[in-house]
């Protein structure tokens, strides 16, 4: 257990180390905010333990819509090695002195502090009442894998009652229900389906849309053509007529070459100069120098490369082997 | 010329290397001084003459067999500075300075080499120092540690209170000396001085139990020898460290049973004192000339003899049986002890292949293979193919005959474990290597040594061959050869089988029967077998690092992949029909398949569906049957003509006429049913879908030229691509074919990367080239045998490379010559052209060159971006790191090997969740996902429209209805995610593409003048999420916000 542990949290960690590089890239002046936020979140984390296990135990007393998604869910795929993990993570969380555990959850309530910092915004509450939101999001979070198996400490549930019920409305009316869409073919599945199906409309109907498009296209093309001979006659010059197709290359009856040559001779004659150059390359004395030369400056640069990239490497402190 | 300039970048980066591994002396003394003085003080302050008795260490001196261990305490005759600070070379982060303490020759009798009376003795004079060491204040604590992992000689590690910063960790080892307190001939190879060491009654030579008492007493004549060597030898010095650096990434050569400081110490003083290295040659060539020689000189079958101080001469006897008695020899100065008396002969051949593995990467790698070296480690699991761990806690067996002997029990049940494999296995494995690193950090020599087995043994084996690793039946020797067979049938119990071969042969031999697709578990068998068999383990004793990983590639209990021979046979009849067919105006000349299924690197190949039939067989129709067929792309090629339209259009168009004439073809003569879009045309055969592309050849013309030239003229992009793909493809399967391990390891670094969904930044012909490099360029290591090996490969490769600095370069029929690396450099240089004034601002963030391109124009030209890149690397470090462990130390629980496959999904800035019954394909989802975090912003409800599997009511319907139920290529993830491209530029949707529920979106950044214009969106991030789902309507479950937009 305390193995799975360790390795989740590396595992999290070092994937969460590399989006707060992001982060930090991304927003330079708000960074110094965030920091602070985070302190102050993380004091009211640990100040406020002994009510967070308070906290837990009533809101274990989850909205029953809620509980009802879950277990539809479980049923669907109720994968055990889901389970079990959760059942870990439980664990994990309840552990609650760690220092690494701390910081853990501070994250995700740093996500939940600026929603509720929007809406704070609108009803100014005060800012005590904010930490305890905080507090009992990041702890609501718990208690969904939890799953109601916690039947602990009765009476305090009863005491915060209250509040939990304002809450509950209050998350019930911001979930935004969507409807399945299968009477609106304009979004969602059921225009996916609809435009897989129209898509095919047959062999026969293809292939008449693209003869349609074809005899178009050919129209176009003479019609442009031929706008551009009437231009060209207007301005009082002959069109000379191009011929299409290929040239008359052999003569019909004896079949000998007329005025061509084949790609292939064509491609002999180049490969034969490329071969013949070696042979006079470096054969006057400009040539070899200006090879020299050539070479010289390409090892210059490679050279400025090599150091230019330890001079990185040096700065990413790379040449620590361990 | 060219020489030059590589070994002056190499030098450049040694010279810092070495700035940066040695340690700053002139502090570090003071440090040292300081601390020996305290030391001394405290050890001199001792009161002599007390009895010391076994009660300090009971258990110890019970359990090394010793007695008669009672002696009176006397100061140590002195102390003396050894190892690596005495001759400065000590390498960082090792921060441990040895400290000899010469014992007095008055707390010994001269029989006290007999039956480890001298081991007890020496590990009672270290309890009482360090008892009162810990009652200094000068010291903050002491720990027990051993001198080369040998549990009968402890020594103590130090760690002063006085402390600097730039040290972390720094500790004094105090290690006894027994500088002549015994006559060295009682101490001689042939003699018997343990007398419970017999065989049949008679007393066998302890050579080395002599070697371990004898290294004592020549600790410090040896320690002034090298001493006087290095003196005076910078180069000599820094030539140490390089090699320390190298050995010590290398885990498999840096263990007690080969090489350690020490002895790379004693071989370059070898080197130094018989001339072989001169005071000309700088650090790096001596280190060059030293592994050289480690891999192959002739020396080594001779041994070697450091030069004598007196004129003492080693007789050509005594050569003789330190020969015989070890597999490798260097003798010291004094000539009574070989230094080497740990090394087993599996330890040296390993150092050996390592040696020459370094010198073919100095030969052949950039930079003279400096990263490969120096900065890469080589830890077991990246180097074996096949890891086990034995788990020996507390089996009996082992100590059933004491712990110390000759040599330790421990070492003695290495050996054991190494020969039962080798010949269990037999030329399946290249090399078997059995380590049992048993030293408890926190041990007390008060425990004893019982408890010395609580670590895992651990054994690595290098495959030989897959061939040979998946062989089936193993031929033993001949029914005739009676000794031989009975032998063999003793060896391997009621597995051994009397059996008749096809060439006549009758031969013992074992079978391992098992599936086509589960061949990689023949090896896991064997040696489970002969493990139990032979030395009394459970199943559970015995973890197996082989088919962890497996669960991400199977459907249910069963490889899809062993459905790939009868897709091929399909694709061969397919493309004889398309060849057949007459009634077109330009026959089919060439038919090449483009999708990764027919290269067996496809993640989940398709499986034959009963519907996509020429005739549906109704009996097969009973079981639940998938709605959805994937397609699988095949390339034809047309006989040429001069009568294709010119512009890109009509060209599309006419390709689409030609291929819907070829559909109605199939489908009036042969009979092949056949469907069609605008775009595509699917034909069902065989129970599988191949959606066909032409290939233009004009085209493909104009490509080629353009890899001579420069471009004239703007190829039309669809041909260049097909081109492209069939290249990759072809290569792809070439390849293949030459390395059995590829498809399995690229199926699991693919599905790793969706899994992580980053399927949207990396495309699969690029994981393809990406595992492609492991195999075509392994070095520093060998080629990968194993999936669980190559795809660690792969994660550290990801994680590990540089690639804002260099290209990587996949030669995969090994036909790059200078002139295309300097090209694909010039292209690398051109892209990285931007990125002095800005980091961000480069093309090709992963520039992966191959044979077809040379300019990473194919797969990754914009995606990964430079940020996507280094998320990539991330999560690869991190599955990297947790993949290392889970093999060398983590108990075998399948939930852990999952985590490598389960992302964490608060790292994105909203999440949303698909209703998984809407899946195309439900079976390929991982794991379920589910948020417990951020803003429940939308719930939405399922489709009824869409079903993943065929309803029993359309089963019953005509044939021909069947066949429009079954749907190609439809996929509503992807559909879901090209609404999310077109209409929410400002989301980034990351995404499985194999089957996962979960879509990760994160805020994209914006400059000034486009936040105007968007304002009115971002300013409602609710809004917008709110609109995702209704766009996703019947598919979107659930819509979680984790962050709000970020406000630049």
């Amino acid at each position: 257990m305390k193995e799975t542990r360790k390795l989740q949290k590396r595992n999290l960690n070092g994937v969460r180390g590399e989006t707060k590089v992001e982060v930090t890239d991304v927003k330079r002046v708000g960074k110094k905010i965030q920091r602070k936020k985070k302190e102050k979140v993380s004091n009211v984390d640990l100040s406020e333990q002994p009510q967070a296990s308070q906290l837990q135990a009533i809101s274990s007393e989850k909205p029953k819509t809620k509980k009802k998604k879950i277990q539809k869910s479980k049923e669907i795929n109720s994968s055990p090695a889901d389970g079990k993990l959760s059942g870990k993570m439980k664990k994990r969380k309840e552990k609650g002195g760690d220092v690494d555990t701390i910081t853990e959850p501070n994250l995700e309530a740093i996500s939940t502090e600026k929603v509720e910092e929007k809406k704070s915004k609108m009803n100014k509450t005060k800012k005590k009442r904010k930490a305890k939101e905080i507090t009992r999001a990041s702890v609501e979070d718990d208690n969904q894998k939890r799953e109601g198996k916690s039947k602990k400490s009765n009476k305090k549930k009863k005491m915060d009652m209250t509040s939990m019920k304002e809450n509950q409305i209050e998350e019930e009316e911001d979930v935004y229900e969507i409807s399945s869409g299968d009477e609106d073919c304009t979004k969602g599945m059921k225009k996916w389906v609809t435009d897989y199906y129209e898509s095919r409309p047959g062999i026969d109907e293809l292939q008449k849309r693209i003869d349609d498009f074809m005899t178009a296209h050919d129209e176009r093309l003479e019609k442009e053509k031929q706008e551009k001979e009437a231009k060209a006659a207007e301005g009082g010059w002959t069109v000379v007529v191009h011929h299409k197709g290929r040239k008359k290359s052999t003569e019909a009856e004896s079949g000998t070459a007329v005025g061509s040559f084949s790609q292939a001779s064509l491609e002999d004659k180049i490969a034969k100069k490329k071969q013949s150059e070696p042979v006079a390359h470096g054969f006057y004395r400009f040539q070899r120098r200006e090879a020299q030369r050539n070479e010289i400056l390409a090892l210059q640069s490679k050279f400025e490369q090599d150091k230019k990239r330890i001079q990185q490497l040096r700065a990413a402190r790379r040449f620590k082997p361990f | 010329m060219e020489a030059d300039t590589v070994t002056d970048s190499r030098n450049l980066k040694v010279s810092d290397l070495l700035k940066d591994v040695r340690f700053d002396y002139d502090s570090l003394s003071q440090l040292v001084d300081a601390s020996v003085s305290s030391i001394k003080e405290v050890i001199d302050g001792i009161p002599e003459d007390f009895k010391v008795t076994s009660e300090l260490a009971p258990s110890f001196v019970n359990d090394i067999g010793a007695d008669k261990v009672d002696f009176s305490f006397k100061k140590p005759n002195g102390f003396s500075l050894c190892g690596s600070y005495s001759i400065r070379c000590m390498a960082k982060p090792d921060a441990s300075v040895d400290l000899l303490v010469h014992m007095p020759k008055e707390c010994f009798y001269e029989k006290d080499y007999m039956n480890h009376r001298y081991h007890a003795k020496r590990c009672l004079y270290l309890c009482v120092i360090k008892k009162h060491l810990l009652s200094s204040s000068s010291i903050e604590k002491v720990v027990w540690s051993t001198l080369q992992n040998e549990a009968r000689k402890p020594v103590l590690v130090v760690f002063p209170a006085k402390k600097l910063d730039q040290f972390p960790g720094f500790s004094i080892r105090i290690i006894p000396s027994a500088t002549s307190l015994f006559n060295v001939a009682k101490l001689s190879m042939s003699r018997n001085n343990v007398r419970s060491v017999t065989a049949d009654g008679v007393p066998e030579p302890t050579p080395t139990y002599n070697s371990s008492i004898l290294e004592d007493m020549f600790l410090e004549e040896n320690s002034e020898f090298l001493k006087k060597t290095f003196s005076e030898w910078q180069e000599l010095g820094d030539a140490l460290i390089l090699l320390k650096i190298w050995a010590k990434q290398r885990s498999s050569i840096y263990v007690h049973d080969c090489l350690n400081g020490f002895l790379i110490t004693v071989i370059l003083a070898y080197l130094a004192t018989h001339a072989k290295i001169n005071k000309a040659l700088k650090a790096l060539d001596i280190f060059r000339v030293t592994l050289d020689f480690i891999a192959t000189s002739k020396l080594w079958e001779r041994g070697l003899y450091l030069p004598t101080q007196s004129e003492i001469r080693v007789s050509k006897e005594e050569k003789m049986q330190f020969r015989e008695l070890f597999p490798v020899v260097i003798c010291d100065s004094s000539t009574f002890v070989n230094l080497t008396f740990r090394m087993t002969s599996v330890g040296f051949q390993e150092l050996q292949d390592e040696a020459s593995l370094i010198l073919k990467c100095m030969e052949k790698l950039r930079d003279g293979g400096f990263e490969e070296i120096f900065m890469t480690k080589i830890d077991f699991p990246v180097k074996y193919d096949h890891c086990i761990r034995l788990q020996l806690k507390g089996k009996t067996a082992l100590s059933m005959s004491g712990f110390c002997l000759d040599k330790e029990c421990w070492r003695i049940y290495e050996q054991k474990v190494h020969s039962l494999l080798l010949e269990g296995l037999g030329d399946r494995a290249k090399s078997i290597r059995v380590v049992w690193n048993n030293m408890d950090q926190d041990w007390h020599v008060e425990n004893g040594l019982s408890v010395l087995d609580r670590e895992p043994l651990f054994i690595g084996i290098s495959v030989s061959s897959t061939e040979k690793a998946f062989r089936t039946v193993d031929i033993g020797p001949d029914a005739e050869n009676k000794i031989e067979a009975l032998r063999f049938r003793k060896f391997w119990g009621e597995k051994s089988d009397l059996r008749r071969f096809k060439d006549g042969r009758i031969a013992e031999s074992t079978v391992w029967e098992t599936q086509q697709w589960a061949r990689h578990l023949i090896m896991k068998h064997i040696v489970e077998y002969i493990l139990k068999r032979h030395l009394s383990l459970s199943s559970d004793d015995i973890v197996q690092l082989v088919e962890q990983l497996d669960f991400s590639l199977i459907y249910g209990d069963k490889d899809p992949i062993s459905l790939s021979g009868n897709l091929l046979q399909v694709f061969e009849i397919f493309s004889k029909c398309l060849r057949e067919i007459e009634d077109i105006p330009l026959k089919v000349s060439s038919v090449q398949p483009l999708d990764s299924a027919f290269r067996s690197t496809s993640v989940f190949p398709p499986e034959p569906h009963p519907v996509a039939c020429e005739k549906i067989d109704s009996r097969r129709l009973q079981k639940l049957l998938p709605s959805c067929i994937p397609a699988m792309e095949v390339m034809i090629q047309l006989e040429g003509s001069g009568n294709w339209p010119m512009d890109d259009l009509a060209i599309e168009k006419t390709k689409s006429a030609f291929l819907l004439k070829i559909a109605e073809s199939l489908q009036n003569v042969k009979g092949i049913p056949c469907t069609a879009t605008e775009d595509n045309v699917d034909v069902f055969i065989g129970g599988y879908a191949f959606r066909l592309r032409i290939l233009h050849e004009r085209g493909l013309s104009l490509v080629k030229r353009e890899i001579g030239a420069d471009p004239v003229k703007q190829v039309s992009s669809t041909d260049k691509m097909l081109f492209i793909r069939s290249q990759h493809a072809s290569m792809i399967n070439g390849l293949q074919g030459r390395f059995p391990t590829y498809a399995p390891v690229t199926r699991l670094a693919k599905r790793w990367v969706a899994a992580h969904l980053f399927s949207g930044c990396l495309a699969e012909e690029a994981i393809e080239l990406l595992v492609a490099h492991i195999f075509l360029t392994p070095l520093p290591l060998g080629v990968p045998c194993s999936r669980i090996n190559g795809f660690l490969r792969f994660l550290r490769l990801l994680a590990d490379y540089d690639w804002m600095f260099f290209p990587l370069i996949v030669d995969i029929n090994n036909d790059f010559g200078r002139n295309d690396e300097k090209e694909i450099n010039d292209n690398f240089m051109s892209s990285r052209k931007g990125y002095e004034e800005d980091r961000q601002n480069i093309s090709s963030a992963m520039f992966l060159a191959a044979p077809y391109d040379k300019a990473s124009e194919a797969w990754t030209t914009t995606r990964p971006n430079l940020s996507e890149q280094k998320r990539l690397g991330a999560y690869a470090r991190s599955s990297a790191n947790v993949l290392s462990k889970l093999i060398l130390e983590e108990h075998n629980d399948s939930v852990q090997w999952e985590c490598l496959f389960r992302t964490p999904l608060h790292n994105y800035d909203a999440v949303i969740l698909l209703h998984r019954d809407k899946l195309p394909y439900p079976r390929r989802l991982l794991f379920p996902s589910e948020l417990n975090q951020g803003k429940h912003v939308a719930r939405g409800k399922a489709s009824r429209l869409f079903n993943p599997f065929l309803l029993p009511g359309d089963l019953k319907r005509s044939h021909e209805e069947l066949k429009n139920k079954l749907m190609v290529d439809f996929e509503p993830t992807k559909c879901l995610l090209s609404g999310l491209q077109e209409e929410f530029g400002t989301l980034k949707p990351w995404y499985d593409h194999i089957g996962g529920d979960a879509i990760g979106l994160t805020w994209n950044k914006h400059n000034s003048k486009k936040r105007e214009r968007d304002e009115e969106e971002e300013s409602n991030p609710m809004e917008l999420l709110k609109a995702v789902g209704e766009m996703g309507k019947g598919m979107v479950r659930d819509i979680y916000m984790l962050k709000p937009p970020r406000f630049v």
